[in-house]
């Protein structure tokens, strides 16, 4: 029949058309690889100084600012995801007063930018004191963790409440049923697998942050950035520092991405892929067809 | 004991306007297996859910073991009656064996090895003992339901309440789940039954309770419902089924 044919004609007109982008997605991806490497390629062997980037002056202070970030991003990591969990919870808090202060809070640090909030703690904090009363001498390092705490806290407290929300209602309720009080099916049922839900935005957000650190130079912290900004205005050469600021902000970011998908991966529970289901899944026998949707 | 051993008196709830439970009085005896059918949104589940106080009500009082319900600690009140649900809610984060020994550990503070044990027992009660370590995603959902009954009975509790527990499952596994239930039955355990399964309404009741439109029209002897209806809600019901 003629519409049969015409179906089927279109059909094999679409998988041409399916193989076509694909194939066109190739050579827009390969083309440009090739470009970025090739440009890539031309700054390393014209542009960077070999010679200055191996030179030991250029790699203690870039080591000295590496591990102070480290430590600042060590520090606010755990403060600011700590600080989210008790955000998220006072999100979804029963109490009125508790949601609202916890909203509020989320409104503030997510709707200023974190520039000026580095400068509200670095700047404006101290004068709350008398002249000279202050009591930190060097005050940049804790206002920066101060301040990435309090911003970041802020997007994983909505992390964690996003999580909290997607798990089934049915969970708090099944806890509830068994006796536990709210707190208790809280801790022992519903945050867990909201700190699953969680898991990738919280690290996303933590990845974020790490690259938060690079504003710390306008705050006088001796940070990764401030050493460019350092060794460029010295030696007019932007580009073999640079490769220094890249190498060590990827070595940190991708620390934290394995991190994070360690994590992740610890808390697959029950699907086949997941190391706990993998285990469970040997003494099932003829029960492939797990998981039943309800 | 001479009263019953739970008491709906004259039980009123609305979700906002909408009124769902008009004057309802139930009661059913230590060892009674009672099953509440009717046509969907009657408020059969509602009446449940209003036992332990998942959904709390506006007029009335409902009574365990002469206690009420409303006035008791709910923490309290809700170990003692256990629930099962449509949807199973099994923990996923945790293994069938933990799932059943939690809130004996936690709530009743009994010690882990113990509660392990009894859950144990328990498993092997709803016939899943290879299954203790397995997690619920691993589970077929009849095998998850049974682990749901095993987890409300683990709290020992007076009463079972079971909310069409096998609506959500393949036809084929709702043979397993019914098993188990009729073996609490036998063991004399009390319960409150929500189904759509009118064989096995039949096979397992003592007592059936017909609703319609937030009101009880029907309590009859299971036999005597499914022969001759006393009354015509209960006769155009059954005929509709057949």
């Amino acid at each position: 029949m003629a519409t049969q044919t015409e179906s089927e004609s279109s059909g094999g007109g679409v998988l041409m058309r399916d193989r076509l982008v694909k194939r066109a997605g190739e050579v827009a991806a390969g083309g440009f690889m090739l470009a970025i490497g090739g440009l890539l390629v031309w700054i390393l062997s014209t542009q960077v100084n070999y010679e200055l980037l191996a030179s030991p002056l250029i790699a203690r202070r870039f080591a000295e600012a590496f591990f102070l970030v480290v430590q600042i991003v060590v520090i606010s990591s755990l403060l600011s995801v700590s600080l989210g969990v008790l955000v998220g919870l006072g999100r979804i808090s029963t109490s009125n007063v508790t949601g609202r202060i916890a909203k509020g809070y989320v409104e503030f640090f997510r709707g200023t930018p974190l520039l000026f909030q580095l400068f509200v703690i670095y700047f404006g904090v101290p004068r709350l004191w008398a002249t000279g009363e202050f009591p930190f001498s060097d005050w940049a390092i804790p206002a920066a963790i101060i301040g990435l705490t309090l911003n970041h806290g802020a997007y994983v407290g909505e992390a964690i409440r996003g999580g909290i929300d997607a798990v089934p209602d049915g969970q708090m309720e099944a806890a509830r049923s068994l006796g536990m009080s709210r707190v208790m099916a809280l801790r022992e049922v519903v945050l867990p697998q909201a700190w699953r839900n969680a898991l990738a935005a919280i690290g996303n957000d933590q990845i974020i942050l790490v690259k938060d650190t690079s504003l710390l130079t306008v705050i006088a912290v001796p940070e990764i950035m401030s050493v460019f900004r350092n060794i460029n205005s010295n030696q007019l050469d932007p580009w073999t520092p640079l490769v220094w600021v890249c190498v060590l902000y990827l070595a940190i970011t991708m620390s934290m991405s394995q991190l994070v998908n360690g994590l992740e991966r610890r808390s697959d529970w029950g699907s086949d892929s997941g190391m706990f289901g993998r285990l469970s899944g040997l003494g099932s026998g003829g029960d492939a067809d797990g998981g039943e949707e309800s | 004991m001479t009263g019953p051993l739970v008491e709906f008196d004259g039980v009123d709830k609305s979700f906002g306007e909408t009124q769902v439970l008009y004057d309802v009085d139930l009661s059913v005896d230590e060892g009674e297996v009672v099953v509440v059918i009717g046509p969907s949104g009657s408020g059969k589940s509602t009446l449940l859910r209003c036992a332990n106080r998942l959904e709390e009500i506006q007029g009335g009082d409902i009574r365990l073991d002469g206690r009420s319900v409303i006035e008791t600690d709910v923490n309290e009140i809700r170990q003692q009656i256990g629930m099962v649900f449509q949807s199973f809610n099994l923990f996923p984060h945790k293994t069938a064996l933990e799932n059943v020994a939690l809130a004996p550990e936690k709530v009743k503070g009994v010690p882990e090895a113990e509660a392990k044990e009894a859950a144990a027992d328990l498993l092997d009660r709803v016939g899943l003992a290879d299954q203790a370590e397995s997690y619920p995603g691993a589970l077929s959902g009849g095998q998850q339901q049974r682990v749901a009954i095993a987890r409300a009975l683990a709290m020992e509790p007076k009463v079972m309440l079971f909310d069409e527990v096998t609506s959500a499952l393949d036809p084929e596994l709702v043979g397993e789940v019914l098993d188990v239930i009729e073996g609490l039955a036998a063991d004399g355990m009390t319960m409150v039954l929500v189904t759509h399964e009118m064989g096995f309404a039949r096979e397992v009741g003592d007592r059936i309770v017909l609703m319609a439109d937030g009101r009880v029209v029907e309590r009859s002897e299971t036999q005597s419902f499914f022969e001759e209806p006393s009354t015509e809600r209960g006769q155009q019901f059954l005929s509709r089924l057949l």
